[in-house]
């Protein structure tokens, strides 16, 4: 027998809903061999999941049907097994782990008894005793820190990186030949993640086991990966080794992909940058002193403040006319609170916050409403960020009315289609309800309701993380378009550095509610001074290595 | 990657069409609209005098100038909301008519409607009544606090028990039609059930709404106030204004509501404060817009869902609060109501079925009606559910 572990062929799997068939995975073939990595890439929605839980044979049969292909492991065909047969498989040879470590553990039991109790379901004849010291031995493979009390800890006393190393360890106990890691980092901040794929790296040399390993991250794809499949509309588009596919792409599609992303983006000509030296003479648009926005923590039967939540701690802060200053931070970090206390929508505990020298902070909300049109802000998440029973020409005209731009509604719903075709989208998608558009348009739609004020300075936040690379690139060339037609001011956060090192002329690094670091953006990314700004630097799964 | 456009409908359309799969909300909301003919039609439905008569060469309408203020109400409130259910603007705008329509008909038929103080039933089957050459009578007819003394009727008949006249179910201990009282009713228990909810609705939705957007001390206090009135006991209340201030039917509309929107505040507040911290309402604040459009035009559409929901509920609580006073016999007295016929029936020295089967199925019916609408319309607002049916 040859060292193929996994060999998939010709798969398709079809998801039968409200009578219509989707074809989630259509006619794909692929070899994983015994101690290897192979990732599945692709974007949301090419199949990359259903094609794992197809291996795993967890989609429910009710919807899901395999009309043809064979999925062979260890030369078994897993489809043609019982399901009794499969229950056998599942877990103690083949594993999964998930995106979402927080939903993915229970959280009414211990990490202990969740580890033991899938030990003693695949291998009954352990004693308690066995099977809690083979759960204290996966534990210390993963590396937690005091393995034997961890075992007694429930999952949320645990941070996200922990779980996902409970998660592991619960995988990796029954000794799998296969392991099929769905997302596993995709929730985490990037040094917790290089943590986790380190992890993962050293497990499988030990072990020799064999991971199918899907994300859409390339980055991730290129630390990890020994062979690659990049996936699209539930086709396998191009197989491959790592770097093959990554230096040179056949398909069209492929080659897409990675132009598509930030650090590979032509950098535009025309940008507007300003020379640091002349920053001392020009006046800062918004200018931020000794700013703090605390969160009290409350305890007792007064709701007595015990302590605070230092999400801003002292930041000062000034950003100039026609700047792209990128917020940068791991998650809980308070670039996002910080973004909002500009804007007033959270309230500062203490410090002061100027625009065009005059104070924010402190404003009654009727004396801040001819201020707001200066400064707007765009979210991340596209589904939250437009009211569900509004038209879009609602959500375009209303703030433009109460600001008393154009004097009457038509002339505003005219600048309101003007506004949508400035963000590349049709006139005509005024009069429909945002659930009729992808993320990618509401997206832009979010663009052109911060823009409708005509304002000098947005606030933009992660507003690409929820989206695709490709549809990243777009949104950020279009970004970028717009600041140069309408001169304007971004307070750009994220914790994606290559969108950083792609969009921005200065950068601004963030821990713990601290401004820890902060210059041009190529200092900073090249050489930077702090040990946290070069431990985040360093965490960033990068391509370079590869080009 | 461009998804196709997921689906024309707007979201309330959606909603209602999710609304309207089921067979039970079908025959519910048929229930209903029966119920509400009848409350609208009732004089015309049952009475006891001729809806035309031609006498002497002369066309008249008795029915028509022995209308009640009420009957007249009524009438032009269906009459306005058929109108402005043909016309095309937003649903929103043709609500607000209505309820305007509804208080200048009010005024204008305290004004204009003097019925005559006294009916004489027995006149209408005397001359010159009786002997008109044509006329055209109710299906029913017998009007519900008709007692039939001049056609010696001794109470208490079963169905089609006595020869000659009709009576479909039954009469009651003095002689009237068990059936025309049951329609008339309809009216107190349609109306009970959902002015006592609006008043709750109204209360509800803006001190919710307010605890719920501010938060911190407004919250606390309304909590407070919230906590105090939920621990006013509807019932005793209502009983000690009836032996207080006599029996009404208003004043029991309006304290079942003063007291009843506790519930509601509770659902607007939680909503509201999820609601607060969603990207689009930060937008609407950076936008600086007003507070009334932050609080009316982008939250209260998108937390109402399961405040209707609610409601449903509650309209079904209203009328059982009013059938379990009448039942009481602390109800209204002039006009029959559901459970003040139960109360008859049970009152009676000898159990008739015909007395408790009637109105006691119709309070059944028209409760579980509304919770299946209730339970119909919570699914179909149910995000969850609603993938599961169209992914």
């Amino acid at each position: 027998m040859s060292d193929v572990l996994l060999d998939i062929r010709g798969l398709s799997t079809h998801l039968q809903s409200a009578g219509r068939l989707v074809k989630a995975v259509d006619d794909i073939s692929f070899t994983l061999r015994k101690g290897e990595t192979f990732c599945l890439v692709g974007e949301s929605g090419s199949g990359k999941s259903v094609t794992a839980l197809s291996v795993m044979r967890l989609l429910p049969e009710t919807i899901a049907s395999h009309p043809n292909g064979e999925i062979i492991f260890q030369g078994q065909n897993i489809l043609a097994l019982t399901e009794t047969e499969m229950q056998a498989v599942r877990g103690s040879r083949i594993a999964m782990i998930f995106q979402e470590p927080m939903s993915s553990l229970n959280p009414v039991m211990t990490i202990g008894e969740q580890i033991t109790e899938a030990l003693l379901l695949h291998e009954p004849e352990l004693t308690l005793e066995q099977a809690e010291q083979k759960a204290l031995t996966a534990l210390t493979q993963v590396q937690i820190p005091n393995p034997e009390q961890r075992l007694r800890t429930y999952p949320h006393q645990l941070s996200g990186g922990q779980r996902q190393r409970v998660m592991i360890a619960m995988a990796l106990a029954c000794e799998p030949d296969l392991l099929i890691a769905d997302e596993p980092t995709t929730a985490l901040d990037v040094t917790v993640q290089a943590e986790i794929l380190k992890l993962l790296q050293s497990l499988q040399r030990d072990l020799g086991m064999s991971m199918l390993f899907i994300t859409h991250d390339f980055g991730v794809v290129s630390a990890m990966a020994h062979s690659i499949g990049v996936m699209r509309y539930g086709k396998l588009v191009e197989v491959g080794t790592c770097s093959d596919v990554l230096r040179a792409p056949k398909h069209a599609y492929t080659q897409a992909l990675l132009n598509s992303l930030p650090e590979n983006l032509a950098k535009p000509t025309q940008v507007v940058t300003v020379p640091n030296d002349a920053k001392a003479s020009t006046q800062p648009l918004i200018d931020i002193e000794h700013l703090n926005v605390w969160f009290p923590i409350q305890k007792g039967l007064f709701r007595r403040t015990v302590d605070y939540v230092r999400a801003v701690d002292d930041v000062s802060l000034a950003i100039y006319p026609g700047q792209i200053l990128a917020l940068v931070g791991e998650s809980g970090c308070g670039k996002t609170t910080l973004g909002r206390a500009l804007l007033q929508l959270e309230k500062p505990t203490s410090g002061n916050i100027r625009l065009k020298n005059q104070l924010l902070t402190g404003l009654s909300g009727r004396a801040l409403r001819p201020l707001r049109k200066y400064m707007q802000i765009a979210f991340q998440d596209p589904q939250s960020s437009l009211n569900p029973r509004l038209l879009i020409a609602t959500t375009l005209t209303e703030p433009m009315k109460v600001h008393g731009i154009g004097e009457n509604q038509q002339q505003r719903l005219e600048l309101a289609a003007e506004l949508l075709t400035s963000v590349q989208l049709s006139p005509d998608h005024l009069w429909r309800y945002p659930h009729e558009f992808s993320g990618g348009q509401r997206q832009r739609i979010g663009l052109a309701r911060a823009l409708c004020l005509n304002p000098e300075f947005i606030v933009c936040d992660e507003i690409t993380s929820a989206l695709d690379v490709s549809v990243q690139a777009e949104i950020l060339e279009l970004l970028l378009t717009i600041r140069a037609q309408r001169h304007l001011t971004l307070l750009f956060i994220t914790h994606n550095i290559g969108v950083v090192e792609y969009l921005s002329d200065w950068t601004v690094v963030m821990h713990k509610g601290k401004i820890v670091e902060q210059g041009p953006t190529a200092t900073v990314c090249q050489s930077p001074k702090e040990s946290y700004t070069a431990a985040l630097l360093s965490a960033v799964p990068r391509l370079k290595a590869f080009m | 990657m461009t998804k196709p456009v997921l689906s024309r409908f707007s979201y309330p359309a959606l909603v209602w069409r999710r609304t309207l799969a089921g067979v039970g909300v079908t025959l519910s909301l048929s229930w209903l609209a029966l119920l509400i003919f009848a409350a609208v039609f009732a004089p015309f439905l049952a009475n006891s005098m001729p809806l035309l008569m031609l006498n002497q060469g002369e066309l008249s309408a008795p029915v028509l100038s022995y209308l009640s203020v009420e009957d007249v109400v009524l009438l032009g409130a269906a009459l306005l909301a058929g109108l402005l259910a043909m016309m095309k603007q937003p649903m929103a705008q043709r609500f607000w008519l209505w309820l305007a329509g509804c208080v200048v008909i009010v005024l204008l038929a305290n004004a204009l409607v003097k019925p005559p103080a006294l009916v004489i039933y027995d006149d209408f089957r005397s001359p010159p009544f009786s002997t008109a050459e044509w006329r055209l009578m109710p299906p029913i007819p017998y009007a519900p606090t008709d007692y039939l003394r001049d056609i010696n009727s001794k109470g208490l008949e079963a169905p089609f028990a006595s020869q000659g006249h009709w009576h479909l179910m039954g009469t009651e201990e003095n002689g009237a039609d068990v059936l025309s009282r049951m329609i008339h009713a309809c009216r107190i228990s349609l109306s009970i059930g959902l002015i006592a909810s609006g008043i709750a609705l109204v209360i509800g939705v803006i001190i919710g709404g307010l605890m719920g957007y501010f938060s911190g001390v407004i919250d606390m206090l309304g909590m407070r106030l919230l906590e105090i009135f939920e621990d006013i006991p509807t019932l005793f209340l209502l009983l000690t204004f009836v032996a207080f201030f006599g029996r009404s039917l208003y004043m029991m509309m309006v304290i079942i509501g003063v007291t009843g929107w506790t519930g509601y505040a509770r659902f607007v507040r939680s909503e509201f404060l999820k609601l607060r911290k969603q990207d689009y309402v930060q937008a609407a604040i950076a936008a600086g817009l007003p507070l009334p459009s932050i609080l009316f035009r982008h939250m209260l559409p998108n937390g109402i869902a399961p405040l209707l929901v609610a409601v449903s509920f509650g309209v079904a609580g209203a009328i059982l609060a009013e059938a379990t006073l009448s039942f009481l016999g602390l109800g209204v007295v002039d006009a029959p109501s559901w459970g003040q016929m139960l109360d008859q029936a049970v009152k009676s020295s000898t159990f008739n079925w015909w007395m408790a089967v009637f109105p006691g199925g119709a309070i059944f019916f028209t409760v579980f009606a509304y919770n299946l609408i209730g339970e119909a319309f919570r699914d179909a607002i149910d995000p969850k559910l609603a993938n599961d049916s169209e992914a």
